[in-house]
């Protein structure tokens, strides 16, 4: 059965190539087409999504939040990461190199926490993360001490409050493109009770569950996904607090991505049902091509089922062949467009993304309609009386 | 001598508006390895029976046996693939014009016959290749052969599942008269060696009883007043008739 089906596709190999080659001319646009969607779009997203920042809301006005609100946000689901902050005005220090006495550099101290974003692997702990530049210029590295100093005046002496603390890891230029300095809440809390005249020059910072039962001044939170800035940029401006978030620009990104998957998908719907089309149609002619063949062989007593097989097989060789091609001219097409648009559209990021799981179901969704295309055809032609078979020349 | 077939009041109607045509058979028998020529001018309905008893053709009404089995039930039943089974092993067919599937060789046109059927016999389409004269043209295509050669492996097909029956619808239509004779000889002679029955429609009962074959012509009769062509195929039971 399956040997018949094969001779006769080896015998009429000039027109089975050219099947499978009129398959893989419909396919293989189709394909590039589905790469470009996936190497663009994702390709925008996935950037969007690494960049912290797109995620990021900061209140902007200094306030005297409550913990019961830190606490609910917390609890959100949207957010995935939420760290208090103290006063901006509180939050500077002058930070030395202990190798290095006497050339210290002022700069912003920023709160952070277990799982920020801005610092993906890196944890301050008790210690410091520092961005970049302000590790270049103190030439600091990993493990090394530094020594943070905050300073005030009490009446017209001038006191200075000194931490020790380890520098734990160096932030990505993404955290931070100035001078600034990263660490755990305790350590923000100390530098304003101090400023503030409720610490004396000799304390340390305190616990982060302490810090927990303390209103702060504002906030620095990551959404969860990136459709759920816009929601939560807007609930927090109803609710009277001040921020600042990318909302404008990711809603405008995200209707993008809507309308051009959308764009995508219309253009591949369009040509999968033509493709789907023609390639039933080219089978069914084939099979039509075939009644006489199949007429004979039904005469010569073979049954139904397996008289049914014959186009089933030679469809799917069809089928199969056309995908294998069309998936290696499509390959090579992007492999074309990648180099052409290497670092213009999606930054890095291949321009056509073809992944072997597409090739999978390229050649099933061909192998689905070629087949139910020749069980249509083949029914058809099994049901011919094999009377057909005999007394035609 | 058993009968093979058998038919009793059996008839078969084409009803179209243009030219309805009715092929009657009110009795007819065929033993086992007997051969028999069905002779009748064109249109008279050879090729209609011959499907018929090739089991590829379901008859309107009557009583219809072939080889033990009620064919005529089967057909009503709608038991198809029981039909095909019993074409595969039991009728070997030569059409008109060889009928060869282009893309097998003539071994494997020979032998398709055997592997429908299930009795894949090498030997055998040898041996029939070499009594038909065609043994060196075994690994050849269809289309290398001439249209004598073609039958001729038309006919090793037809033997290949050692049939119980032959049918074959004008296999002299396409070959040369001279060639004719020796088709239906070989035909014949190939079917008593293989203890096959042989029923042959031809439009030339002198080539066919030249040839050694009983004859048996159709009575046709002109469109009445009913408008309806018929024509009649009888003969008489062997056992009734002894
Ligand atoms: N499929 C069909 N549908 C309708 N009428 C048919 C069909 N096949 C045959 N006929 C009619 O049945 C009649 C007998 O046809 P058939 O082919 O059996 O004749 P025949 O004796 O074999 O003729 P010939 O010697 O020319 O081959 C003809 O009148 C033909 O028109
Ligand atoms: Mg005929």
């Amino acid at each position: 059965m399956l040997r018949l089906a094969l001779a006769d596709l080896w015998h009429e190999r000039v027109l089975f190539l050219c099947s499978a080659l009129g398959c893989a001319a419909v396919l293989a646009p189709l394909i590039v087409l589905f790469g470009l969607r996936q190497g663009v779009v994702a390709g925008l997203r996935a950037e969007l999504l690494e960049d912290p920042r797109a995620r990021e809301v900061v209140s902007i006005v200094n306030r005297t939040l409550e913990p019961a609100l830190f606490a609910r946000l917390a609890a959100d689901p949207r957010v995935a990461f939420l760290v208090p902050r103290t006063r901006a005005l509180s939050a500077t220090i002058v930070l030395e190199n202990q190798a290095r006495p006497g050339r210290g550099v002022r700069m912003e101290l920023l709160p952070t926490g277990p799982g920020d974003p801005l610092l993906p692997g890196l944890a301050a702990g008790e210690g410091l993360v520092l961005s970049p530049t302000a590790a270049e210029r103190l030439g600091l590295r990993p493990g090394d001490t530094a020594l943070a100093s905050v300073a005030r005046s009490v009446g017209s002496a001038r006191e200075v409050l000194t931490l020790s603390l380890p520098v734990a890891s160096i932030a990505p230029a993404s955290a931070a493109t100035r001078d600034a300095a990263f660490a755990g809440v305790p350590v923000l809390l100390l530098a304003e009770d101090f400023l503030d005249g409720n610490a004396p020059v000799d304390a340390r910072p305190g616990t982060v569950e302490a810090s927990r039962a303390r209103p702060f001044a504002g906030f620095r939170l990551h959404a969860a996904r990136l459709e759920d800035v816009p929601a939560l940029d807007r609930e927090l401006r109803l609710a009277g607090i001040e921020v600042a978030s990318r909302a404008g620009s990711v809603a405008g990104l995200l209707r993008l991505d809507h309308n051009l998957a959308l764009l995508f998908l219309a253009i591949a719907g369009a040509g999968g049902a033509g493709y789907l089309v023609s390639l039933g149609v080219g089978l069914w002619a084939q099979v039509e091509r075939k009644r006489r063949d199949l007429a004979l062989l039904s005469l010569l007593g073979m049954k139904r089922r397996a008289l049914l097989m014959l186009p089933l097989v030679q469809a799917a060789a069809v089928a199969l062949a056309g995908a294998l091609l069309a998936f290696g001219v499509a390959a090579a097409v992007a492999g074309v467009l990648n180099r052409a648009f290497a670092g213009t559209v999606a930054g890095d990021r291949p321009v056509c993304l073809l992944t072997a799981g597409m090739g999978v179901a390229a050649a099933g969704v061909t192998l689905a309609g070629a087949l139910l295309a020749s069980v249509l055809a083949g029914a058809r032609a099994a049901a011919v009386a094999p009377a057909e078979g005999l007394a035609e020349g | 001598m058993s009968s093979l077939l058998s038919l009793r009041e059996v008839a078969k109607a084409y009803r179209g508006d243009a030219a309805p045509f009715a092929l009657e058979v009110p009795a007819f028998e065929l033993a086992e390895g007997e051969a028999l020529a069905l002779a009748g001018p064109s249109g008279s309905g050879k090729s209609t029976l011959l499907m018929m008893l090739a089991l590829a053709l379901p008859p309107d009404v009557g009583r219809f046996t072939f080889a033990g089995s009620d064919i005529a039930r089967l057909w009503r039943e709608g038991r198809r693939d029981a039909l095909a089974a019993l074409r595969a092993r039991r009728i070997g067919v030569v059409p008109q014009t060889g009928g060869l599937l282009p893309y097998l060789t003539v071994a494997g046109n020979i032998g398709l016959t055997q592997r429908i059927a299930g009795c894949e016999d090498a030997a055998r389409v040898r041996m029939l290749a070499e009594e038909l004269g065609i043994g060196a043209q075994l690994r050849k295509r269809p289309a290398e052969l001439s249209v004598g050669q073609r039958q001729r492996v038309a006919i090793a097909r037809a033997l290949a599942h050692r049939p119980a029956l032959v049918l074959a619808d004008e296999p002299t239509a396409s070959v040369h008269p001279e060639l004719a004779d020796a088709v239906l000889a070989l035909l014949k002679r190939e079917c008593d060696q293989a203890g096959a029955a042989l029923l042959v429609a031809t439009h030339d009962p002198e080539r066919a009883a030249r040839a050694g074959y009983p004859v048996l012509a159709c009575e046709t009769h002109a469109p009445g007043a009913d408008g309806i062509a018929r024509s009649v195929f009888a003969r008489a039971s062997l056992v009734e008739a002894a």
